[in-house]
């Protein structure tokens, strides 16, 4: 559905697909439907939440203890790194946390706010735009959770920190792209809402979190690396813990490629189907 | 002479209705596309609903429009395209100003928020900043008349409660033109009133207005033109006499 806002004021309504230019305007124009949505779900977490900021550290931080003790114990995998385990561990289970997250809560966010898109008009890409933001802003509070940890084990990370931003944007990408995605679909297909869930629990053992690529036998090491989360996590390594960790381009680059690929196919997906979301019902 | 502020030229909303059920589940849905007739089977047996069709009509400035006609003539229908909610088939609309829509009852309110915090955001799907809806606050309260369940998440609202903040939010954001279903009919007679003082206030303050009502006395009371639709078309649209 176009809808432009012309100099003088007239909105155009037609059947047709809006351009990319219009698309991004409108979007603009609506842009504190945004900002109160965030706002109040922010204010929903942290004031309602008993413990506030501290519950938002707790849980990865019980994560990390977990897989510490049942990767680092039982496998004595932590001999095999030079930076303190936990800090290895870490490094997974905070972007793990985020996107285990962030991809659910983008899913569902169509399919939630219904009755809303049913009654008003507002560029529908806001919706899972927000259910993402919101867990971004988790994302980077959970970072402190890395800090303290490295105040404990008085590590402090290199140059290679610097990088640091573009392996987070990464991240929110594959975040960003997946749920535009799977909330559409979600619209369309409820089983979708099973499916999901079920795949990101199994996905947690492909993805090195627990172990790192290099722990990897070789010959397996590029199936790996079809899950962009793997090339995502092992480039966070490297920033954060520097040398023990080689720059793995390879991962980089596939990473890369499949998180913008995600991202653009997404909102052009989203695009093109996001006025027909109140008819399907 | 007026410019209208809205032009509907040609318009026409297509639903496919489908007798076959329709594959809800993903499993349905590729079994479907991979058993006989492929993808094609899917959409077999759905046959063409005209929601709205050929529709032409203006509404110039100060005008107040009364949409009737039976149940499933399309009016509700004509009231989501006018609102963006869904997308025209055939056809356009030209809309000059900013549309405030009150859609059935439940309108766009989020379930979970506070009465206050569902004020900004209607404020903010309609178009003005925290700023504007700061300033226009109190009036809209007052108007609602919920004051003592501000925050209160709204769903926990009587419907009453509901029509009567969207209502007032909807009144107070200086669009051009309301655009109102049946919710009218929910708020009790003091509300129902204070409501028509202020659409047939509109004219005066050159807004326009389109609402839908099977009530002849509240059509009679409101309206400077009716169009009645039957089966998705216009039959008839004068001005009210």
């Amino acid at each position: 559905m176009v809808a432009s806002n012309q100099p003088d004021n007239i909105t155009v309504i037609d059947g047709r697909l809006p351009s990319w230019a219009r698309y991004g305007r409108d979007l603009y124009a609506y842009r504190e439907v945004a900002r109160v949505l965030i706002h109040r779900d922010l204010i929903v977490r942290f004031r309602q939440a008993f413990f506030g900021i501290a519950w938002l550290l707790f849980k990865p931080l019980m994560m990390m203890l977990v897989i510490s003790l049942a990767f680092g114990l039982i496998s004595r995998f932590e001999s095999q790194t030079a930076a303190p385990y936990p800090l290895v561990v870490l490094c997974g289970v905070i972007p793990w946390y985020f996107l285990s997250n962030a991809i659910p809560d983008g899913m569902n966010s169509i399919v939630s706010h219904l009755h809303i898109l049913q009654k008003t008009y507002f560029p529908r890409i806001i919706i899972p735009l927000v259910a993402v933001a919101i867990n971004v802003i988790e994302f980077i509070t959970a970072w402190l959770l890395f800090a303290l940890a490295c105040a404990w084990y008085g590590f402090i990370p290199g140059w290679q920190v610097a990088v640091l931003p573009f392996f987070l944007l990464l991240a929110v990408a594959l975040g960003t792209g997946l749920s535009l995605w799977l909330s559409m679909l979600h619209a369309r297909f409820r089983d979708v809402g099973n499916l999901i869930p079920f795949l990101i629990s199994i996905a947690f053992f492909v993805t090195p979190i627990g172990y790192t690529l290099a722990s990897v036998p070789e010959r397996w090491r590029h199936f790996f690396l079809l899950n962009p989360v793997a090339g995502i996590v092992e480039g966070i390594r490297w920033s954060l813990l520097g040398g023990t960790f080689p720059p793995p381009l390879s991962a980089l680059a596939s990473a890369t490629a499949i998180v913008l690929a995600t991202l653009v196919s997404g909102l052009w997906f989203f695009r093109r189907n996001e006025s027909t979301i109140v008819d399907m019902g | 002479m007026s410019t209208p502020i809205i032009e509907i030229t040609n318009l026409g909303k297509l639903y496919r209705l489908s007798h076959r059920t329709r594959p809800d589940s993903l499993k349905a849905y590729l079994k479907g596309l991979v058993g006989q007739g492929g993808a094609r089977s899917l959409s077999a047996e759905s046959e063409d609903f005209w929601a709205l069709r050929d529709i032409n009509l203006t509404v110039d400035k100060g005008q107040c429009l009364a949409l009737i006609g039976k149940n499933g003539s399309g009016k509700s229908t004509l009231l989501k395209v006018i609102s963006r909610v869904t997308p025209p088939s055939t056809g356009c609309i030209r809309v000059r100003g900013k549309v405030a829509s009150l859609l059935e009852v439940g309108t766009g309110f989020h379930h979970e928020l506070t009465g206050r915090e569902n004020i900004f955001l209607n404020g903010a799907m309609l178009g003005c900043s925290r700023a504007e809806m700061q300033r226009r606050f109190d009036a809209i309260v007052e108007f609602s008349g919920v004051e003592r369940f501000l925050d209160t998440p709204v769903k926990h609202y009587s419907s009453g409660m509901y029509v009567r903040l969207a209502y007032s939010v909807a009144a107070h954001v200086d669009a051009d033109i309301m655009v109102v279903d049946e919710v009218l009919a929910v708020g009790d007679s003091e509300f129902q009133q204070k409501c028509f003082g202020h659409l047939s206030n509109l004219r005066k303050r050159r807004q326009s207005a389109i609402f839908v009502s099977h009530s002849p006395d509240i059509v009679r009371r409101l309206a400077t033109h009716v169009a009645e639709l039957e089966g998705g078309r216009l039959i008839n649209f004068s001005p009210f006499a």
